[in-house]
């Protein structure tokens, strides 16, 4: 607990009491899953937050209720992934972040590695580098996780209008040589899982970039449209 | 729910059903709607006040934890917490969703604005609270940062709009709330 910042505690507590935007707040959670101490301060503060809500005067669920809940389920069922509720309504998310907080995030997301000896434990596998793409606002839309088997994750942060013509791009630039390399097409802003072939094992510092592009991808193979984010990879192992 | 159901068996309950979702068994949503949906439920419509969006966003929530469920880690607080602050999550993204309100008409909207502002009463705060350790650090405070703390978390108002309502400087809200929570953690730990 005490290894925490007295910033990354405010930011906990403005993520607890709801203060947070809803931007900041999921990429806010990516953080929380990653730092073990993060998680704990978080958890004990909505705990210790909790008979607020348990004086809400109770209200009788409708008949039926659990039926309601399971039919949404069996209506998304490829909807898996932790971020992909409500983003597409997500409000205000244009405006620029109340706090430029990024550089500590992407200091954070570093300072993991030093953490992983500490016995942090994650159910899933490892990105090898996570890199959070803003665009020319600061604003974070996605954050993109390279898992150095030709595989990476992107998810969207943003609310992001991808109108019915056009596509999303996921670009790497892996090596000077080859140059703006594509890791994906996208036609909406789910979280989606990209594979893509041989290329080398993710590094530090390399960039990663979301562009718009005419609908199945730029006609040429490098990037032509308007860059929605980018920024550079946070090396995690 | 049983009238000898005690806390920690309330809570071992839950931790089980959470345990059941992440193993894909739907028994435990019915046991989390069966101990907590009525007071979920509550909540819901405390901040949101209509009935109709406060189902709506209980049923999200719910949906929500049935795919989180798996990332729930015992080490990093209580299976109801976490419940609870899926449900906030969703009442917030449908309050802070200009779309989302903008299918209500404007009278509608200006009830839903007006309930959430009483909801936390100038007087009487303690009724929020419950009996225990909350209630006397809360008490602690000085009387504008719990105010303010109270109106973010319980009527889920945003610093802006408690900054625009309480007539204070943005800046000033976001240090009263911050100082006023950093002293209330000290106070509980």
């Amino acid at each position: 607990m005490t290894d925490l910042s007295t910033e990354m505690r405010d930011l906990a507590s403005d993520y607890v009491l709801g203060l947070m935007p809803e931007g900041e707040a999921r990429i806010f959670e990516e953080v929380i899953e990653r730092d073990g101490d993060l998680a704990r301060y978080v958890g004990g503060l909505r705990d210790q937050l909790l008979p607020l809500d348990l004086s809400a005067p109770h209200s009788a669920l409708p008949e039926e209720f659990l039926v309601r809940v399971q039919a949404q389920i069996a209506a998304e069922p490829m909807r898996a992934a932790p971020l992909s509720d409500a983003m597409p309504r997500a409000a205000n998310l244009s405006r620029a972040p109340s706090r430029s907080w990024i550089g500590l995030i992407a200091a954070s997301l570093v300072g993991i590695a030093v953490g992983f000896g500490a016995g942090w434990m994650r159910p899933l596998p490892e990105p090898m580098v996570v890199a959070v793409l803003l665009d020319a606002e600061g604003v974070p839309q996605a954050v993109i996780e390279d898992y150095g088997n030709d595989t990476a994750t992107v998810r969207f942060v943003a609310d992001i209008d991808v109108p019915s013509d056009r596509s999303l791009q996921v670009w790497t630039l892996p090596t000077a040589e080859m140059g703006a390399t594509s890791l994906g097409v996208l036609e909406r802003t789910a979280p989606t899982r990209l594979s893509f072939d041989d290329l080398p094992g993710p590094m530090a510092q390399q960039l990663y970039e979301v562009t718009l592009e005419p609908a199945g991808g730029s006609p040429t193979g490098r990037p032509t449209g308007p860059i929605i984010g980018k920024g550079f990879a946070a090396q995690q192992l | 729910m049983s009238d000898d159901d005690t806390g920690q068996d309330r809570a071992a309950r839950l931790r089980q059903a959470l345990a059941d979702c992440a193993a894909g068994q739907e028994d435990g949503l019915a046991v989390i709607l069966d101990i907590e949906g009525g007071q979920l439920l509550g909540v819901a419509q405390r901040i949101l006040g209509r009935a109709d969006l406060a189902e709506e966003a209980l049923q999200d929530a719910m949906v929500q934890v049935w795919r989180k469920a798996a990332n729930h880690r015992q080490s990093d607080g209580s299976a109801r917490g976490w419940i609870y602050a899926i449900l906030r999550n969703r009442c917030l993204n449908i309050l802070r969703d200009g779309r989302r309100l903008s299918i209500l008409a404007p009278a509608d909207l200006a009830l839903v604005q007006e309930a959430r502002q009483q909801i936390v009463p100038a007087e009487n705060w303690e009724i929020l609270s419950g009996p225990g350790k909350l209630r006397h650090c809360l008490s602690g405070l000085d009387g504008q940062s719990r105010q303010f703390i109270l109106l973010a978390y319980v009527a889920g108002f945003s610093h802006g709009e408690i900054a625009a309502r309480q007539d204070v400087p943005l800046g000033t809200a976001k240090s009263l709330i911050r100082r006023g929570l950093s002293a209330l953690k000290e106070c509980l730990s």
